[in-house]
C-alpha cells in the first residue's frame, strides 16, 4: 500500500464530541493513516466505532479536534469554510446509506445540483453530462422522475450518479447498500465499483457485506487504525 | 440550474402550502390596494364633483348639509329660501352671476333639479362644461305656462332607458304632470350625471305646496362675485339674516376631507395589522418548511453548497412567494376597488376614475416584497446555521 500515492493522508487526527459540563466523547485518535489513490478500500468496524465520523472528517463536513487531513495534498481542515465547501464540491463525492436525494427535484436535477455547487462544468453542458452519467448507471429512461417515483435501488443509483457528477478523484460511500435488499445491494455495489475503476477514482466504502469485502482492493478495520485504547469503542473523558 | 430555479422548484414541490401562503399575501395586498384606490377615488370624486361657484346661499342650518345636498345631491334637502333672495343677489352690483336651484323629488332615485339655463352656461372661469349629446336644453318657460321639459344626466338616461321624446312621471299623484325628455347631457363625471334638470316654472307647478305659494321657493342660489374681494362681504351679509346662510363650498369640502382623513387613519391602522398577520403567516410557513428540510440542507452542504447559497435559496423562496402574492394582490385589489366604486356610484356617492397610474401600486408591491424578505430572514439564518454532520443521518 505504500508504493501507491496517497489520496488521503491523516496525521495525529483526533475527534472528540463535547458532551457538556466539561465531559467529552473521544471517538477517533489516529496517528497515521493513508488511503491509496485509485483503489477501493473497504472500511469496517462495529457500530459506533467512528466510521461515519471518519468519513465526515475526510469530506471536511466536520473538523478534527486535532491533527491534519490532507486530501490530494490539500489540508482540507485548514481551509476557510467557503473554500472547503468548494473543494468538497469539486473533489469529493459522497454517497449516504439513506440516499439523501432531494425530493423536490427529478433524477436529472439531483445530479445537476451537484454541478451547480461545484461550478466546474459549463452550464450548457450540465444537462447533457448528467443524462450521460444516469444512462451509464441504467437510468436513461428515468431522467424526469422524482425520487419518490423510483425504487430504492434506482434511488441509490441516482445518488451514485450525483456523487460522480463533477468527476471527483475521491468517492466516500457510507454503507451505501445497507438500505437495500441483498440482490439489489449486489447490483448497485457492482455498479459503483465498476464506475470507480473505469475512471480511476479512489473509493472509500463503509460496509460489512461479504460481497463488498471480497470485491475491494483492501479491507481496513477502523478499530485497527485507531489508538489501542479506542479499540473497544468511544471513550468518555472528563 | 441557478439558486432562483432551485428556490422555485422547492416552492412547486410544496405546491399547496406555497399557493396558500401566496394567497394570504395576495389578500393582504389587495386589501391595501383596494382601500387605497377607493379612498383616493372618493376624495378625487369630491374634488372633481365640486361646484365652480365660490358661494352658496341657502336656508339657515348645517353648511355641510347644504353643500352635500345642492352640490353632491346627497343627504336630505335643506329648507327653502324665497325667490326674493335670488332677486336681491341678481340686483347686487357685486355679483357677476347668480343661478337659482330648487331640489325636487326623485324619479327612480334620480333627483329633479330645477334651475335656469344659466346653470349650464359656459363661462370663461368655469372648469365644468355641459354639452348636450341628444336633443336640446329645456326652455326657460314663464311661471304661468310651464313646459314640463326635462334634460337627463348621462347616468339617468343610461340607467332608466329614457330617450328624447319619452314622457315620464313617478307615482299616481304626478300623473297629471308628466315630464317630456327634450335632451340628454354628456357625462360630466359629477353628481349632475345623476340628476334630472327641469325649469323652475315646471317645478313650482308640479309641487302641491309651491303651486299655492305667492312667493315661490328655492333651495339655494349659486353665486359668483365680480371681484374675489367682495366674497367676504357677501358671505357676511347673508349670514346675518335670520333665514339665510352663505357658505364657501371649498371650506365645506375641507371639512369633509378632515372626516375622511380620520377614516384613513383608522384604515391605516387596520392595514398595519393586516401586514403583520401576513408577515407572521409567511414567516411560519417558511420556518416550518426550513425545519422540515434540515436533512436536505445538510445534504446540499455535503455536496458542496456554501452556507450563503443555502441562505439565498430560502430568502428567494420567501421573496418569490411575496412577488407572486403581490402581483395577484395588485390585480385583485383593482378588481375589488372597481366593484366597490360601482357600488358607491350606484348609491350616488362621488367616486372618480380609479385607474389612474399612481405611486400606490409600486409602493405596495415593493412593500410586500420587503415583507417577504423580512419573513424569510430568520428561516434563512436557521438554514444557514444548519449543522451538516448532525443532520445527514436519518432522524432516529
Ligand atoms: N455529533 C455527535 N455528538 C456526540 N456524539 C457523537 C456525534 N456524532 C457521533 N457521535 C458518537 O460518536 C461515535 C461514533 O459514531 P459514528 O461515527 O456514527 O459510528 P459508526 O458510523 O461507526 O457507527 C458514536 O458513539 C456516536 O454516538
Ligand atoms: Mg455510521
Amino acid at each position: 500500500m505504500t508504493e501507491v500515492p496517497a489520496a488521503v493522508a491523516l496525521h495525529g487526527v483526533k475527534k472528540a464530541f463535547p458532551l457538556g459540563n466539561g465531559r467529552s466523547l473521544d471517538v477517533l485518535n489516529i496517528e497515521h493513516w493513508s488511503l491509496p489513490a485509485g483503489r477501493c478500500t473497504v472500511l469496517t468496524g462495529p457500530s459506533g466505532s467512528g466510521k461515519t465520523t471518519l468519513l465526515n472528517l475526510i469530506a471536511g463536513v466536520s473538523l478534527p479536534t486535532a491533527g491534519t487531513i490532507a486530501v490530494h495534498d490539500t489540508n482540507i481542515s485548514a481551509l476557510p469554510e467557503p473554500r472547503r465547501d468548494r473543494f468538497r464540491a469539486q473533489h469529493i463525492g459522497y454517497v449516504f446509506q439513506t440516499f439523501n436525494l432531494l425530493s423536490a427535484f427529478t433524477a436529472l436535477e439531483n445530479v445537476m445540483l451537484s454541478m451547480m455547487f461545484a461550478g466546474a462544468i459549463p452550464k450548457p453542458e450540465q444537462r447533457r453530462r448528467a443524462a450521460e452519467i444516469l444512462a451509464r448507471l441504467g437510468l436513461g429512461a428515468r431522467l424526469t422522475h422524482k425520487p419518490q417515483q423510483l425504487s430504492r435501488g434506482e434511488q441509490q443509483r441516482i445518488a451514485i450518479a450525483r456523487a460522480l457528477a463533477n468527476h471527483p478523484p475521491l468517492i466516500l460511500a457510507d454503507e451505501p447498500c445497507a438500505s437495500l435488499d441483498a440482490g439489489t445491494a449486489r447490483e448497485v455495489l457492482h455498479e459503483l465499483l465498476s464506475v470507480c475503476r473505469e475512471a480511476g477514482t479512489t473509493l472509500l466504502v463503509v460496509s460489512h457485506e461479504t460481497a463488498v469485502l471480497a470485491a475491494g482492493d483492501q479491507v481496513v478495520d477502523v478499530t485497527a487504525i485507531n489508538r489501542p485504547e479506542y479499540r473497544v469503542g468511544a471513550v468518555e473523558r472528563v | 440550474m441557478t439558486v432562483l430555479t432551485v428556490a422555485l422548484k422547492y416552492l412547486r414541490g410544496r405546491f399547496v402550502a406555497s399557493a396558500l401562503t401566496s394567497l394570504s399575501v395576495a389578500l393582504g395586498v389587495s386589501l391595501v390596494i383596494a382601500s387605497g384606490l377607493l379612498s383616493r377615488g372618493i376624495k378625487q370624486g369630491f374634488i372633481e364633483g365640486t361646484t365652480d361657484y365660490s358661494l352658496l346661499v341657502g336656508a339657515k342650518g348645517s353648511p355641510t348639509q347644504l353643500v352635500l345636498n345642492v352640490v353632491f345631491r346627497m343627504d336630505v334637502p335643506t329648507p327653502n329660501i324665497s325667490y326674493g333672495t335670488y332677486r336681491d343677489l341678481q340686483d347686487d352690483p357685486r355679483v357677476e352671476v347668480a343661478v337659482p336651484v330648487a331640489m325636487g323629488d326623485a324619479f327612480q332615485g334620480y333627483r329633479y333639479v330645477a334651475t335656469t339655463g344659466g346653470y349650464f352656461a359656459a363661462l370663461p372661469w368655469r372648469r365644468k362644461t355641459f354639452a348636450i349629446s341628444q336633443g336640446r336644453f329645456f326652455r326657460d318657460d314663464p311661471p304661468e305656462q310651464p313646459a314640463y321639459e326635462a334634460v337627463l344626466g348621462a347616468d339617468v338616461a343610461r340607467r332608466t332607458g329614457l330617450r328624447v321624446g319619452d314622457r315620464f312621471h313617478e307615482g299616481e299623484e304626478m300623473a297629471e304632470y308628466p315630464l317630456t325628455v327634450v335632451g340628454i347631457l354628456r357625462s360630466t363625471d359629477s353628481a349632475d350625471d345623476r340628476a334630472i334638470f327641469i325649469s323652475l316654472a315646471s317645478y313650482w307647478q308640479m309641487n302641491e305646496v309651491s303651486r299655492k305659494m305667492q312667493v315661490k321657493p328655492l333651495t339655494a342660489v349659486l353665486v359668483r362675485p365680480k371681484r374675489m374681494s367682495d366674497l367676504a362681504g357677501l358671505h357676511r351679509g347673508f349670514n346675518v339674516t335670520a333665514e339665510t346662510q352663505a357658505v364657501f363650498p371649498s371650506a365645506v369640502l375641507l371639512n369633509i376631507f378632515n372626516v375622511l382623513s380620520l377614516v384613513d387613519e383608522v384604515l391605516a391602522l387596520l392595514l398595519v395589522i393586516v401586514a403583520i398577520v401576513v408577515l407572521l403567516y409567511l414567516f411560519v410557513s417558511m420556518y416550518s418548511a426550513t425545519l422540515e428540510r434540515k436533512r436536505e440542507i445538510a445534504t446540499m452542504r455535503a455536496l458542496g453548497a456554501r452556507r450563503a447559497t443555502i441562505l439565498g435559496i430560502v430568502l428567494l423562496e420567501s421573496c418569490a412567494l411575496a412577488v407572486i402574492g403581490g402581483a395577484l394582490g395588485v390585480a385583485g385589489g383593482h378588481g375589488v376597488a372597481y366593484l366597490g366604486a360601482s357600488m358607491l356610484g350606484g348609491r350616488g356617492g362621488p367616486v372618480a376614475n380609479l385607474f389612474v397610474v399612481g405611486a400606490l401600486e409600486p409602493v405596495v408591491f415593493g412593500g410586500a416584497v420587503a415583507l417577504g424578505a423580512l419573513a424569510g430572514l430568520l428561516p434563512a439564518v436557521l438554514a444557514y446555521r444548519t449543522e451538516v454532520a448532525e443532520n445527514l443521518a436519518p432522524l432516529s
